[in-house]
C-alpha cells in the first residue's frame, strides 16, 4: 500500500494562475522520490500542499491512508508529527544553539506548557545527542546555529526533522545554497535516510546529475503539471526536454555520462 | 550573435551622457517640493525675527542676564531646603515611577505586540491594534496623565496610568517591529513539525528578538524617567521632579535648580553607561 497518495491536485493562486493542475502520483513507502522541474513549476506549491502549509484548491491527498486535505487543526497537527521539513535555508532560530534547534521537532508532541518552558525529557535528549552523533555534529551540541557553516546547519536542519520520527520527510531544494562537497555529504544522508531507516524521502531539486544519482524515481513537472514520472534509469534526453523546455537543449549535459559515472 | 547585437543595443542610448554633464540626483518632483518647503521654511524665520515686537527689550543686555543666571544655576549649585539625602531618595522615587510604568509597558505589550505582528497573526487584527497603537502614542504622554487625572485625580496614581498608556503604545510598536524582523521560513519550519503557536512564539519568535526587546525596553525607561521628572512638577506625582518645581516657582531659588539638575544629569549618565554595558553584553551572548 502507498505511504501516500496524490489525486488530481490541484492549486490556484487568485483567479488565474494556476500554479498546480491535476497532479497525480503515489510514494511507496522507503522510497527516494526526487521531484525536478525549471523554477516556477510548482515543484514548492506541490511539496508544500502534502503537508498542507499551502492549503490545495481541489483532489485529494492520503497520508498513511487518511485524506489530509479536510482535516482539522488538531488532526493536521499529528499528521504533521509525523513528516519532517527540510528548507533551503535550513529555517533555524539562529540564536539558539544546535541541541535546542533539534529538540524543536519535538515541539508537536507535546503539551503547549512544556513547549513553552523548552522542558524536554531525558530520552529526547538522548535522542537529540544519537541523532546528532549520527549527522557528525558531535562536538556542534552547545554551538549556536548561526555559528555553523551551511552544510552543517543544513544537518541540524535534518536532525530537527529526525527527531519526530518521522515517515516521511518532505525536502525544499536542500542542497540550492550549498558547495558541492556539502552538497554531497547532505545527500549522502537522505539516502541513507531513506534505505537504513525505511523513511519516504520526497526531494525538491534543481540538478538533473544529482537527482538521477540518488533517486528511486523521479518525477518531472512542468508548469503545475506531471511530465515524467519514473524510475531514474529510465530517462531519455527528450523526458528533460519536455521537462525543462525546449530551451534547455543545449544547456543539459551528456545523460549517457551521467548514467555511466 | 544575437546576444552581441542586444548588448550594443542597451550600450547606445547611455552613450550620449559621457559628452553632457552627469547628473547624480536628477531633478524630480519629490525634489523640487523639498526645496522649496525649506526656501519658503527659512524665509519665514527670517521674516519672523524682523517682525518681532521686541519693546523696550535690549538683546545684549538679556543675553549678559541669562548667562549670568546660567552661571548661578550651574556653577554656585547648593541645597538649601532639604538635605542630599532627601534629594537622593526623590531620585530614587522618580527612577520607582519610570520603572514600574516600564514594566507595566513591557508585560502588556509584550502580548500585543505579538497581535500586531503581522506574521504571527492576521492582517485584520494587527491592522486594528496598529492604528489603535498608532493613536495612542500620536497624543503625548503628558496629555495622558492629565486625561487619566480626571478620574484618578491629580497625583501619583494619574501619572503611573497615563505613564503606563504611552509606554504601552510605544513598545507595542517597538515590539511587534522586532517580531516582524524573525524570518517567516522559521516560523514555516516549526508550524510544518507541528508545534503550536504559543510553542513558536516562546521557541523561536522571542529568543530571536529579545536582544531588540531588551534595548527598545530600556530606551522606553530613559524616556520614561525624563517624562517622570516631568510629571513631578507638572502632576504632582512626586520625586526629584516636584522638588524642582518647588525650587523654581515657590522658592525661587536658582542655586538649588542648579543642584537638583546636576542631580537628574548624574542618573542619567549612570543609565545611559548601564545601557551601553547590556548592548555590550547582549552583543557577545
Amino acid at each position: 500500500m502507498a505511504l501516500l497518495e496524490v489525486n488530481q491536485l490541484t492549486k490556484q493562486f487568485g483567479k488565474h494562475s494556476k500554479a498546480l493542475s491535476d497532479v497525480n502520483f503515489s510514494v511507496q513507502e522507503g522510497e527516494f522520490v526526487t521531484i525536478i522541474g525549471p523554477s516556477g513549476a510548482g515543484k514548492s506549491t506541490l511539496l508544500r500542499c502534502i503537508n498542507r502549509m499551502i492549503d490545495a484548491t481541489g483532489g485529494e491527498i492520503r497520508f498513511q491512508d487518511k485524506s489530509v486535505l479536510n482535516l482539522k487543526k488538531k488532526e493536521l497537527k499529528q499528521v504533521r508529527t509525523k513528516i519532517g521539513m527540510i528548507f533551503q535555508h535550513y529555517n533555524l532560530v539562529n540564536r539558539l544553539s544546535v541541541i535546542e534547534n533539534t529538540l524543536h521537532g519535538k515541539l508537536g508532541t507535546k503539551s503547549t506548557m512544556a513547549g513553552v518552558l523548552g522542558l524536554y525529557s531525558q530520552e529526547e535528549k538522548q535522542q537529540a545527542v544519537r541523532i546528532l552523533n549520527v549527522l557528525g555534529l558531535k562536538e556542534m551540541i552547545y554551538k549556536r546555529a548561526d555559528q555553523l557553516s551551511g552544510g552543517q546547519k543544513q544537518r541540524v536542519g535534518i536532525a530537527r526533522a529526525l527527531i519526530q520520527n518521522p515517515r516521511m520527510l518532505l525536502c525544499d531544494e536542500p542542497i540550492a545554497s550549498l558547495d558541492p562537497n556539502s552538497a554531497k555529504v547532505i545527500m549522502d544522508h537522505l539516502k541513507k535516510i531513506s534505505t537504513t531507516m525505511g523513511i519516504t524521502v520526497i526531494v525538491n531539486l534543481h540538478q538533473v546529475d544529482v537527482a538521477i544519482k540518488y533517486s528511486d524515481r523521479i518525477i518531472g513537472i512542468n508548469s503545475g503539471q506531471v511530465v515524467y514520472n519514473g524510475p531514474a534509469e529510465n530517462m531519455t534526453p527528450e523526458d528533460i526536454q519536455r521537462i525543462y523546455g525546449s530551451e534547455a537543449d543545449e544547456l543539459i549535459f551528456d545523460i549517457g555520462g551521467i548514467h555511466a559515472g | 550573435m544575437e546576444v552581441k547585437g542586444q548588448l550594443n543595443n542597451v550600450s547606445a542610448p547611455a552613450e550620449h551622457l559621457l559628452e553632457e554633464r552627469i547628473k547624480i540626483k536628477p531633478a524630480n518632483k519629490a525634489a523640487i517640493v523639498i526645496g522649496l518647503t525649506l526656501t519658503v521654511l527659512s524665509l519665514l524665520t527670517v521674516y519672523a525675527f524682523y517682525s518681532f515686537d521686541y519693546k523696550e527689550f535690549d538683546m545684549t543686555e538679556a543675553l549678559i542676564a541669562t548667562f549670568a543666571n546660567l552661571k548661578v544655576i550651574f556653577l554656585e549649585p547648593h541645597l538649601e531646603h532639604f538635605s542630599f539625602g532627601h534629594a537622593l531618595y526623590q531620585v530614587l522615587v522618580t527612577l520607582g515611577l519610570a520603572f514600574l510604568t516600564t514594566l507595566f509597558g513591557a508585560v502588556v505589550a509584550v502580548f500585543f505586540g505579538l497581535l500586531a505582528a503581522e506574521n504571527l497573526s492576521s492582517k485584520r487584527v494587527s491592522m486594528i491594534i496598529k492604528g489603535m497603537v498608532a493613536f495612542i502614542r500620536a497624543v503625548p504622554t503628558v496629555l495622558w496623565v492629565l486625561i487619566f487625572a480626571v478620574a484618578a485625580g491629580l497625583g501619583s496614581t494619574a501619572a503611573v496610568i497615563g505613564m503606563t498608556f504611552h509606554s504601552i503604545g510605544y513598545l507595542i510598536k517597538a515590539y511587534s517591529e522586532s517580531f516582524e524582523e524573525l524570518d517567516r521560513g522559521v516560523i514555516e519550519a516549526l508550524q510544518a513539525s507541528g508545534a503550536n503557536w504559543w510553542q513558536i512564539v516562546f521557541q523561536a519568535v522571542i529568543p530571536s528578538s529579545i536582544t531588540y526587546m531588551i534595548s527598545w525596553t530600556f530606551l522606553r525607561f530613559e524616556i520614561n524617567f525624563a517624562v517622570a521628572v516631568a510629571m513631578g512638577a507638572a502632576a504632582g506625582a512626586g520625586g526629584i521632579g516636584y522638588d524642582m518645581f518647588m525650587a523654581s516657582s515657590f522658592y525661587l531659588d536658582m542655586r538649588e535648580i542648579g543642584a537638583i539638575t546636576y542631580f537628574i544629569l548624574a542618573v542619567a549618565i549612570i543609565l545611559e553607561l548601564f545601557a551601553i554595558r547590556i548592548k555590550n553584553k547582549l552583543k557577545a551572548a
